[in-house]
């Protein structure tokens, strides 16, 4: 999953709390789930790099 | 010593051969004069300066910049000495110099462009939702590519940037990019197209007032993006871009949002859940205690109903008992009531065998 869909998920998940799906029995349960992705997309950006590539052609010509 | 010894023709082959081998492509600075057109495809004018003049010759398709006599120009070609023994300069590309000449050409060029529709509002396209592939056209040497891929790179990652490296200054840079721009449109396609270019001065920035730069931008397929000079700079190719960033640095943050930002908005989101939760739980015991009150309440007062009901019908009972009435002094009377017999009579206190005598009605 990339990180933008992740952060996607963590969105949608966090807007669920707020919406009329929400019930008790499973908010723990998501939230730990929340929590977790949230590091992990703290972690993926952190490490995450852009990959610059020079086009090898003579725009001269 | 033999004197060399030529036809007319001949002379003046070698002459343009001796031109071409030693001056195969100039530039020249100087005032344009007589400036004027012929059929619709060949530009003349003189080019000048304090002491000189040199006639120079333009097809009109080489033309890219709005050309007015007095305007001082750089014009890029080479020179060459006609059939008819006349000296030209064969101009390749033209470009305005200094800051008066150039405003004259942006507003010209500007203003004619604008008729055509190239800088409509309604034409400009938004940033792509999700970018992957960004195609940069830029001179990698430049300080303003150095700004936008530390700002860009410190900001986000996972992008994947193909640079075209291209001059970004000079006659043949606008041809460049140009060349850029129809790669990534045909060849290479990528989610936006980024110029990029730091600050300098108006020459310098002059090629962005390029005619067929600024059609090509108007043009393009895949969104553009400009970052060129300073905020207060504004080129055609700027006006015919769908966006405009005010300098490399600000076009790399136009294009990502900031990984520390992200973060601490992630953080923000999740305290504010963690708060909401709190405050939801909280909210559902206070309702259950409070239902669990009310249940109490109604069960009290129902029970206190039932005990005022049984005193009532204890006291409904107490006054029907027969010991009550004894008390108050009356007596129960049993037995056969015909005179002679003995009938038994009960008081509160006693029990009394007594004859009856006579009965009688009342």
């Amino acid at each position: 999953m990339s990180i933008t869909d992740k952060i996607t998920k963590l969105n949608n998940q966090v807007q669920w709390f707020y919406s009329d799906e929400f019930n008790l029995d499973e908010a723990e349960k998501k939230y730990k789930e929340s929590v977790e992705l949230a590091k992990e997309i703290e972690k993926d950006l952190g490490e995450l790099k852009n990959k610059i590539e020079i086009i090898n052609k003579d725009f001269t010509k | 010593m033999q004197t060399p010894h030529f036809t007319v023709s001949q002379f003046i082959e070698i002459l343009n051969q001796t031109l071409d081998y030693v001056f195969p492509i100039i530039e020249l600075e100087g005032e344009v004069s007589n400036f004027k057109t012929s059929k619709g495809k060949w530009g003349f004018f003189d080019l000048k300066d304090e002491q000189g003049t040199i006639n120079c010759f333009i097809p009109l398709f080489s033309l890219r910049v709005p050309l007015e006599d007095g305007m001082q120009v750089v014009v890029k070609g080479h020179p060459k000495l006609t059939d008819f023994g006349r000296f030209s300069f064969t101009v390749q590309q033209i470009m305005p110099r200094g800051e008066g000449s150039i405003k004259k050409a942006f507003d010209l060029l500007k203003a004619k462009l604008a008729k055509e529709g190239l800088f409509s509002p309604e034409k400009k396209r938004p940033l792509p939702d999700h970018l992957e592939t960004i195609g940069v056209i830029s001179s990698t040497g430049a300080a303003g590519y150095a700004d936008f891929c530390k700002i860009l790179n410190a900001r986000w990652g996972g992008l994947h940037l193909r640079v075209a490296n291209c001059g970004v200054q000079g006659l043949s840079a606008a041809d460049e990019m140009i060349k850029a721009l129809e790669y990534f449109n045909e060849q290479e396609p990528v989610d936006i197209i980024v110029l990029i270019r730091g600050g300098g001065s108006k020459d310098d920035l002059a090629v962005f007032n390029d005619e067929l730069l600024t059609r090509k931008i108007a043009a393009s397929r895949i969104p553009v993006l400009t970052g060129i000079g300073h905020e207060v700079d504004e080129s055609l190719a700027d006006l015919a871009a769908d966006l405009r960033a005010s300098t490399p640095s600000n076009a790399a943050e136009m294009l990502t949002k900031d990984k520390r930002a992200e973060v601490s908005r992630i953080h923000d989101n999740l305290q504010s859940l963690a708060k909401y939760l709190g405050h939801y739980l909280d909210t559902a015991k206070d309702t259950q205690k409070s239902q669990l009150t009310s249940v109490k309440t109604l069960i009290e007062a129902r029970v206190e109903n039932a005990q005022n009901e049984l005193q009532n019908t204890r006291k409904l009972l107490e006054s029907l008992n027969p010991e009550n009435v004894l008390r108050q002094g009356y007596s129960i009377v049993t037995g056969n009531f015909s005179p002679g017999n003995v009938v038994k009579i009960t008081t509160h206190q006693q029990i009394i065998n007594a004859e009856v005598i006579d009965v009688h009605n009342r």
